[in-house]
Order: structure tokens, then C-alpha cells, then sequence
């Protein structure tokens, strides 16, 4: 059965187009976000690992090493089933430090650029035959279709088989520069690559259908069969009793981690988090699919009598089997499998050559735009990369099978795995132990596979020794061992023989995943984002080195004016990984140590708390046993300390902020998140200067520093202390306590105010008794003088003498009555019908007829009584209310109320005059305080309320106006205790 | 090394058995599909292991 060659170059281009179309789709947003995001999309992207030689050589590997073939997928499977354990650390290393192929991976591992440049070469030249393979399927497969089953020998010309394989690659360059040379994650492409996925594996599983059941006619007849032809069942065992099964299984679980694209594929577009979970069971069973026909399609092809060579059986068995369509469904299923691989290994092939190879050694940027410079390198490197892989394909002139050019690609990327091993599961393995193993055990591949290959000698020829080494792909097994064992052998010897750099080591660690104890604060010299912008601008250009920083922080959250230390380091660090996206871990993390470098720290230990508190945050659910236990300690710490009703700060010896707690946030109005990270110097003021001056002085307490809020004044009080770090030389950091004692200090003013009325009192009694024993000698005096003389002028002296004694008296007389002199002691006190008290001193006043004449009005009710002394407590009132009179126009009314709070009761005296000035409303129980007429009262009557009330257990106080409609009046309130002596005693 | 406990445990039954269910799967009287049998087992119970982690995790 042939093809027209228009017929099957049609269908490819269609098949190639179809591609196009479903990657531009979903660049474009066509095909909904539930089937490009979802994860078994992503696992079957994850198939491009099956490449041509999984679809046409893996049958040629069965019928070489019979169940040994399976090792291609169990070993990648195995690789996948523990993904969790084996590629989560990886992808998650990925993900935070923008590693984007093997070759950074091991840059940031090993801190090498050098490491970047030789696993660069290596891989080249791994993946060149496997370039190679792709294509030449493709154009077998192609000739097997057009030209019959048995077609005529090859010549050595350019043919038209050629030219088809040639236009194959130019339309999958065109492909690759179109959807994969931006750096943002390739959607559109990974849609497309999960479609070929898809295709390859039903064409696989429908061959296999064909085989078992069009060929055989059913399970059952094929075991008829192996039974007939027991050798083929012989062929499946007989293998995997050598050597070479083993040393396979080993090549192709490598495989698995180390080929560019699967790494690219399994680690750095590994995003879905929920997909890493389904990967363990989904691709181990999209790899079931793939290797449950390969066996029937061996048989089927034997059966068939099938002339073409092994590994093109699953195009061969629908051929000779007579069926057109399922020949066109498995030649584009082989198609889809070459065009997946070629597209990926490319992608990631060109990463790795324009961020080991040409951006260290060319400067980019300047006043260029560099994502044009970056995009156009790409694209480049892409068609440079096709091409190669096409001369590659054409130099070997059809003369290697796919499984030998396959294996020859695998044997070289084993290589990579001691070094990658190492990244997670040795940390003492170093950069020296690196190069030297990975550069014997490349040259040995060179020399034992690929020299052969390339130039067709087969044995290698060393002066002095008589027997030459024979080379070539016959002693593929013993060359996979030799370059293997002097590779790990060389790696582990000079990783335990030499040291790594403190920069290394601080890697590795990272890398092992005990990351966790070691972010250390480093100091940059660097203050403001627009200060990143002028410093990055020297290595990338003005314009470039805006949008830089302005992405940065827009990724952070952060605002253009951040000066927080804290905030610019994650800035620097946030950078540092859009760089590496852009232009490889090596050259960004080169740019950003030579322009915004940080500072060594003085002292070793200043971990920096914050980045610690937010990473353990993050991974609280990976904690499990002891560490979650620890966790969970430190929250609750961490929670007694965030709610203590103290304010609470606590500062590293920089200054820099690392503990806010809840009641220093409303203390200070300043949100915690605000201030995190933050130099002390920027907060807001008051508190910066206050806790500034007082964390930078030598005292350890500060006691009652006034500072204005919100026009108040408060009293803050300040006590700090050390906190000595984990490490032994650590620094001390300090802890500040804020203590707000505004109220206490308003008690203590209150207080002090008390017992200066109270001393003055005291001062009052001692000069009323002084004083009342020299006016009653003069009061005596006067009268005698009156009785004894005759004359009258004389005698008037005598009155006016007399009068003015009797005011003294009186004076006197209050003051003694306010020194308290006779009161009763509370046990004495008598229960006191208030009414009647008011009434007594109401009808006092009314006696008084020169005074002006005003309503008073008692509406108090006689049930109303406190235990007290009834004569004081009438004196309280004759001095309100005569105050109350005195204050009020003629006709005024006074009105004395009462109200009953709980067990207070409130006895109001209410006027309708004036009222106080508020500036008098300080004073106006102060002894001597009158604003009347000098000579109209002695400033002792409310004092002496006040005292009286006291006595009693009460409390006074003053409202005015009382009428703040009229604004007039004023109300005394007497707050007095309904039980006062229960209370008292 | 706590998470990866029961991995060890994997390994070390899988250490065991490994020459028991080698020689029933090369065993020539048997199907020459038993290796593919044993393949789907791991997978079933890959995919039972990770359901009941999804169950916990929420």
C-alpha cells in the first residue's frame, strides 16, 4: 500500500495547522480557562517525554531486551509516582527562584557560571541525535508511506524525502518562534502539546487494538499463538536476566529529570498546585497506555512477516494489515510525537543557550529596549537550533537506528544525575566535585558513543598500549557504566577532598530544604525604589530598569515612596527572580551583586524575623511531628505576645521593627503592616522620636513622656530591655514596652488638687483659732472702752471697733465651721430625712428678707433619707441654695430635685441665674474662691460643701448652664451613698 | 524525613517481595500481561493514597 506524497504532505501540514490553531485558541482565550487549566491537561503535556522513539523505537527496544524495554516507563513513571517527594522540592525551588532549566538549577546550586556554560554543552550534545531521531522518523515514516513497504535502498543525494523533512522543520521552527519564544508560561503551547499527547496515545492504543484483535483475532488467539511460537515469549525474559536491563532502567529514570524538556515540563510549568497530587497516579497511567501495545504490535509485525526494520512496526502492522486510515492514524500519531519533542527540547535547549552561553559573555540592555534584544535572541537561537538539529539529522546519513541515537541522548544526560542528586539530597557535593565529574564522564560518552558516531571510527588507539580500546555502540553498557562510576567516583572524591564557598554551601542549603533557620538580614545600601531604578539602570538601561522596578513592586504590593529595609529587601529579591525569568539565575543574580550588592552583616546571626515568620506561615501545613509541634508553640507565643493588653514593640539592632503587637497598634494608630520591616526613623511621628530617643538612650525606663494626640495630651511611660539571639554572638535586639498612664496621671492631678483644698482647710482651722483668742481680748477691749468713756467720739471708735470684730468673728466662725471642728464621726451619723433638711434651710433663707427674693421650691419626697449629720448636711443647703439666690434675678425660682441612681441618691439644686464661667468652673471649690463683693462672702461656703459631701461619703458636681437652650443656670449635683455607713465601716 | 516515612516503608516491602513478584511475573506459564497487572495495582493505590490526602488536607 502507498501514499501519494501530496496526500500525506497535506495531511501533515493539516495535522501541523491544527496545532497552530488550538495554540493560538488559547493564547487568545477561545478554549475555556476549565480545559487549559485543568490538570489532567497538564499531565498529558507532560506525554511530549514520549517522544518518536517511544511511538516507533521503544518496539525495536522490546525486541532487543524484552521486558527491559518497560524500564523506559517504569523509570520515568516510578520518577513521577513520588512526586511529591522527588519533584515537589524541585518545582517548588523552581517556582521561588525562577529556575528555568537544568543548567540554572545547577548554577544556583553550585554558584557557578561555569557549572551554567558546561551543562550547557553537555546537554547540547546530548540532544542532538535526539533531534536528529525526531526527524528522521518523521521522514522514514514518511517514505515508508509513500514509497510501499519495502522501499528502495537509500541514496547519498538530496532527495525529496529530505525536503520534506526539511519543511517539516522549517514549519515547526515557525511554530516554536510564534508560541514559545516569549518568556511568560506558554499556554497556547502546553494546550497543544497535551492535544499531540492525546493524539499519539489513541493512535498507540488503536494499533494495538489492530494488532490484537485484526491480526490475532482476540486475547485469546494471541495466546494461541505465543503458545505456537514460544521463542517470542522466550524474547521477553531471556533479556532482562543481563546486565544491560539494569543499566537501562538506570539511563531512563535519568531520563526522567534530566532531558530538558521533561525538566521543563515536570519542574518549571509544573503551576497547578492540585496537579502535582494527580501526577502520581495520572502519568503513570498515561505511560500504561503507551507500553501496553508495544508488545501485540511486536507480535502483530512478526505475524505479519512485516520486511520493514522493528522499530517501524506500528506503522507497518495497519499497512500490511491493509487498512489506509489506520495507516494515516499512525503515521500522525508518530508526527505528534516527533513534533511534541522537537518543539520542547528546542524551547528549552534555547534558554538554556541565551542564559549560559550568550548573555554572560555579550552585554545586553542599555538604551535598547532588552525585551526586543531578548525576543529576537530567542527566535534566533530557536531556527539556529532546527537547523543544527536538521544538518545533525543529515550528517548521520540514516545510518543509526532510533533506539542507538536515542540511547546515545540518554546515556548523556545520566550524567547530570549525581549533580542533580546533590542538589537535594547532598549538600556537601561542591561545584569542583561537579565539573570534573560531569566533564570525565561526558568525555568518556564522547569519545566511547558519540565520536563513533560522528566520524565511523571504532576503536581507539593509545600510544604504548599494544591492545586497542574498542569503541562504538556495541559496548554501549560497559561505556554507560565506565563514565558513570568515574563520574559519581570523581564527584563524590573532590566534594569530601575541598571545600565549598560560604556562598555554596548557602545555596545547598537552601536547596536541601532547610532553608528555614538560615534567612539571614542583610543590610542593603540602598533606600528607596527610585534609588533601584538609578542603580539598575547602569547595567539595563533607563526605560528597562523602570519597568523593572515598577513590575517588582506592583508584584509586591508596594508603594513607589517604600523606605522600609525590610520591603526593599524582598524588592531586590522580587528582582532578582523577574530577572532570572528573563535572563537566566546566573547573569541576574551577577547584575544585582555588582549594582545593589548587600552589605555583610558585622555580626552573623540577624536572621531576619520577618521573612522567617512569613515562610513559616506558608508552609505551616508542611509541617508535620516535632517541627509542627514547634510551630504551634510559637504561635501561641506569638499570639500572647500580639495580644497582651500591653503595647509591645520589639526591635532588631538596626532599628528595623520585627514585633507590633495588637495593643501598640491602637496605642498608635499605626497598623501593623504598615510598620513591619520598617526603620524606626520613618514611622510616624510622635512615636518615632519617642521610641527612637528612648531605644538609643542608655536608661531602661522613661517614665510619663508627654506627647499630643488628637489635640489631647497623653503620658506614656517607657520600659525596655535586651533579647539576647539563638546564636551565641548574637546581637542583642530590644524589646519596648509602651505604657499609656495618662489616665493615672489625671487620678494623680485630681488627687494632689484634694489635698490642697484639704491642706488649705487645715491652714484655715489653725488661723481661725489663732486668730479667735486676740479679736475676743480686742472685742472685750472695745466694749470696756465703750462702757468706761464718756466721750462720744470715743465712743464710736468703740462701735466701729466692735463691728469690725464682729465681722472677724464671723469669718472666724466659718472657718472653724469648715475646719470641720465638732463634726461627728460617721458611727454617730443618724439617719437623715433629706426632705426635711431642705425645707429647714429653705425656710432659713426666706427669713432673710434684705436679699433678693426668689421661689423655692422643694419637690423631694419624704421617703428619701441617708444616714448622716442632719445639722451639716442643713448647712450644705442653706449654702446652696443662699448661693443659688444670690445668683438669681429677682422673682427667680430654685428648684431642689432628686433622682435615684442604683444606690446613689442625686439631690440637684437648680437656679435660673447666670451660671458659672467655665474659667471659674476649675475653681470654684476652692477655699477663699468668691466672685462676689469683697465683704459680700468669704469663699468658704461651697469649700466647705464640698468638705461636708466628702464626709459623707459623696461627691459634688457642677453643671452650667443648666439651661443650655437660655444658656443660663447652673446645678449643683450631691451624689450622696443611700447606705453611706455600710459602706464607711 | 518524617513525611517521607511511608515511602521508606514502601520501599522496604517492595525490598521483600521484589524476587516474589519478579519471578511470578517472568514466570513463562503465566500471561505476558502480568507486569502491566502489577503496574495498574500501583497505580490504584497511588491513586487511593492521594484521595485520602486531598481528604486531609481539606
Amino acid at each position: 500500500m502507498t501514499f501519494e506524497l501530496s496526500q500525506v504532505a497535506f495531511l501533515s501540514i493539516a495535522y501541523l495547522l491544527l496545532l497552530f490553531g488550538i495554540a493560538y485558541s488559547t493564547e487568545r482565550g477561545w478554549i475555556p480557562d476549565a480545559v487549559v487549566q485543568h490538570p489532567i491537561t497538564y499531565i498529558l503535556s507532560l506525554g511530549i517525554f514520549a517522544s518518536a522513539w517511544s511511538f516507533y523505537g521503544v518496539i525495536d527496544l522490546a525486541f532487543q531486551h524484552g521486558y527491559g524495554a518497560l524500564a523506559y516507563y517504569l523509570g520515568t513513571g516510578a520518577l513521577f509516582l513520588f512526586a511529591p517527594v522527588v519533584l515537589a522540592p524541585l518545582a517548588e525551588l523552581a517556582r521561588r527562584y525562577q529556575i528555568l532549566t537544568l543548567a540554572d538549577l545547577l548554577v544556583f546550586r553550585y554558584h557557578s557560571q561555569a557549572i551554567g556554560g558546561l551543562a550547557t554543552l553537555c546537554m547540547l550534545l546530548a540532544v542532538l541525535p535526539l533531534l536528529a531521531l525526531q526527524i528522521q522518523a518523521v521522514a522514514d515514516t514518511l517514505r515508508l508511506l509513500t514509497e510501499g513497504e519495502t522501499p528502495a535502498p537509500l541514496q547519498d543525494t538530496f532527495t525529496f524525502r529530505e525536503a520534506m523533512a526539511l519543511l517539516y522543520c522549517v514549519i515547526l521552527a515557525l511554530f516554536t518562534i510564534l508560541f514559545g519564544s516569549n518568556q511568560e508560561h506558554h499556554r497556547g503551547l502546553i494546550t497543544a502539546m497535551a492535544f499531540e499527547s492525546l493524539v499519539k496515545v489513541c493512535a498507540l492504543c488503536i494499533i494495538g487494538l489492530l494488532a490484537v484483535y485484526g491480526v490475532f483475532g482476540g486475547l485469546d488467539q494471541l495466546d494461541v499463538w505465543l503458545s505456537q511460537n514460544p521463542e517470542n515469549l522466550e524474547l521477553l525474559y531471556d533479556p532482562i536476566r543481563s546486565t544491560s536491563s539494569h543499566t537501562l532502567l538506570l539511563v531512563f529514570i535519568a531520563t526522567a529529570v534530566a532531558m530538558p524538556h521533561i525538566f521543563h515540563m515536570a519542574v518549571v510549568e509544573n503551576t497547578a498546585k492540585h496537579a502535582t497530587v494527580t501526577i502520581t497516579w495520572a502519568f503513570p497511567l498515561f505511560l500504561l497506555l503507551m507500553a501496553l501495545p508495544i508488545f501485540p504490535i511486536l507480535w502483530a509485525g512478526f505475524e505479519l512477516n512485516a520486511p520493514m526494520a522493528t522499530e517501524y512496526f506500528p506503522l507497518g502492522v495497519p499497512m500490511l494489515f491493509g487498512s489506509p486510515t489506520l495507516s494515516i492514524i499512525a503515521f500522525i500519531g508518530g508526527l505528534s510525537a516527533a513534533t511534541g519533542a522537537l518543539v520542547a527540547i528546542t524551547l528549552s535547549l534555547t534558554t538554556m543557550l541565551l542564559n549560559h552561553w550568550l548573555l554572560p559573555i555579550f552585554h545586553f540592555g542599555g538604551k535598547y529596549n532588552i525585551y526586543q534584544q531578548l525576543l529576537w535572541l530567542r527566535r534566533s537561537l530557536i531556527a539556529a537550533i532546527f537547523i543544527g538539529g536538521y544538518l545533525f539529522y543529515l550528517s548521520l546519513n540514516n545510518e543509526y537506528s532510533l533506539t542507538n541515537l536515542a540511547l546515545m541522548a540518554f546515556i548523556e544526560t545520566l550524567q547530570f544525575l549525581p549533580g542533580i542528586l546533590a542538589v537535594i539530597y547532598w549538600p556537601r557535593g561542591n561545584r569542583l566535585g561537579v565539573i570534573v565529574g560531569l566533564s570525565a564522564g561526558s568525555l568518556i560518552w564522547g569519545v566511547g558513543l558519540l565520536l563513533p558516531l560522528i566520524t565511523g571510527m571504532n576503536a581507539l588507539y593509545i600510544p604504548g598500549v599494544a591492545t586497542p580500546i574498542p569503541l562504538g555502540f556495541e559496548y554501549w553498557n560497559g561505556i554507560t557504566l565506565l563514565s558513570l562510576s568515574v563520574n559519581v567516583a570523581l564527584f563524590v572524591l573532590l566534594s569530601l577532598a575541598t571545600e565549598a564557598s560560604d556562598e555554596e554551601r548557602y545555596s545547598a542549603e537552601i536547596c536541601a530544604g532547610d532553608e528555614l533557620s538560615h534567612p539571614m538580614r542583610l543590610a542593603l545600601d540602598v533606600y528607596s525604589p527610585a534609588e533601584f531604578q538609578q542603580r539598575l539602570s547602569q547595567s539595563l538601561g533607563h526605560a528597562n530598569a523602570r519597568e523593572e522596578v515598577d513590575r517588582a513592586l506592583r508584584q509586591l504590593n508596594l508603594s513607589v515612596n517604600e523606605r522600609r529595609p525590610y520591603a526593599l529587601r524582598r524588592l531586590r529579591d522580587q528582582l532578582e527572580i523577574n530577572l532570572s525569568r528573563l535572563m537566566g539565575i546566573g547573569v541576574a543574580s551577577e547584575i544585582l551583586d555588582d549594582y545593589i550588592p548587600y552589605k555583610v552583616p558585622q555580626t552573623r546571626a540577624t536572621s531576619d524575623i520577618n521573612l522567617i515568620e512569613s515562610r513559616l506561615a506558608q508552609y505551616r501545613n508542611h509541617l508535620t511531628g516535632m517541627a509542627a509541634e514547634l510551630n504551634n508553640l510559637r504561635l501561641y507565643h506569638r499570639n500572647t505576645l500580639q495580644e497582651l493588653p500591653l503595647a509591645v514593640c520589639s526591635l532588631g539592632k538596626d532599628l528595623e521593627i520585627l514585633m507590633w503587637n495588637r495593643a501598640m497598634e491602637e496605642l498608635t494608630g499605626i497598623p501593623t503592616d504598615e510598620v513591619m520591616g520598617s526603620h524606626l526613623d520613618n514611622i510616624a511621628q510622635p512615636w518615632g522620636t519617642l521610641i527612637g530617643s528612648f531605644s538609643r538612650s542608655r536608661s531602661t525606663h522613661r517614665y510619663k513622656q508627654q506627647v499630643q494626640l488628637n489635640a489631647h495630651i497623653h503620658w506614656i511611660s517607657l520600659h525596655k530591655s535586651s533579647i539576647q539571639g539563638p546564636a551565641a554572638q548574637s546581637t542583642e535586639d530590644q524589646v519596648i514596652l509602651l505604657e499609656d498612664v495618662t489616665e493615672t496621671q489625671l487620678l494623680e492631678q485630681e488627687l494632689v488638687h484634694s489635698e490642697r483644698l484639704a491642706s488649705v482647710g487645715r491652714l484655715a482651722a489653725g488661723v481661725a483659732h489663732e486668730i479667735g483668742n486676740p479679736i475676743t481680748g480686742i472685742d472685750c477691749l472695745a466694749q470696756n472702752l465703750r462702757y468706761e468713756s464718756d466721750c462720744a467720739e470715743v465712743r464710736e471708735t468703740a462701735d466701729q471697733i466692735l463691728s469690725q470684730t464682729s465681722r472677724i468673728s464671723r469669718i472666724v466662725q466659718s472657718l472653724v465651721s469648715f475646719s470641720h471642728i465638732g463634726k461627728q464621726s460617721p458611727e454617730d451619723f443618724q439617719p437623715v430625712n433629706l426632705q426635711a433638711c431642705v425645707d429647714e434651710a429653705m425656710h432659713l433663707l426666706r427669713l432673710q428678707r434684705d436679699k433678693t427674693q426668689v421661689q423655692f421650691r422643694n419637690t423631694l419626697s419624704g421617703a428619701i433619707t441617708v444616714r448622716g449629720d442632719s445639722q451639716r448636711l442643713i448647712q450644705v443647703f442653706v449654702n446652696l441654695l443662699s448661693n443659688a439666690r444670690d445668683a438669681s434675678p429677682e422673682g427667680g425660682e430654685v428648684v431642689v430635685s432628686a433622682s435615684q441612681q442604683d444606690e446613689i441618691i442625686v439631690i440637684s439644686v437648680t437656679d435660673e441665674g447666670s451660671g458659672i464661667a467655665p474659667e471659674h468652673m476649675e475653681r470654684i471649690l476652692e477655699p477663699f474662691f468668691t466672685t462676689k463683693e469683697p465683704g459680700e462672702g468669704t469663699g468658704l461656703g461651697l469649700s466647705m460643701v464640698y468638705s461636708i459631701i466628702e464626709d459623707h461619703g459623696g461627691h459634688i458636681d457642677i453643671e452650667s448652664p443648666a439651661n443650655p437652650e437660655k444658656r443660663s443656670g447652673a446645678r449643683f449635683n450631691i451624689k450622696l451613698p443611700r447606705q453611706p455607713l455600710t459602706q464607711m465601716t | 524525613m518524617n513525611s517521607q516515612r511511608p515511602l521508606m516503608f514502601l520501599l522496604l516491602v517492595l525490598y521483600v517481595f521484589s524476587p516474589t513478584l519478579f519471578n511470578w511475573m517472568i514466570n513463562p506459564d503465566g500471561a505476558w500481561y502480568r507486569p502491566y497487572i502489577i503496574w495498574m495495582l500501583v497505580i490504584v493505590i497511588a491513586y487511593v493514597i492521594q484521595n485520602r490526602r486531598q481528604r486531609h488536607d481539606i
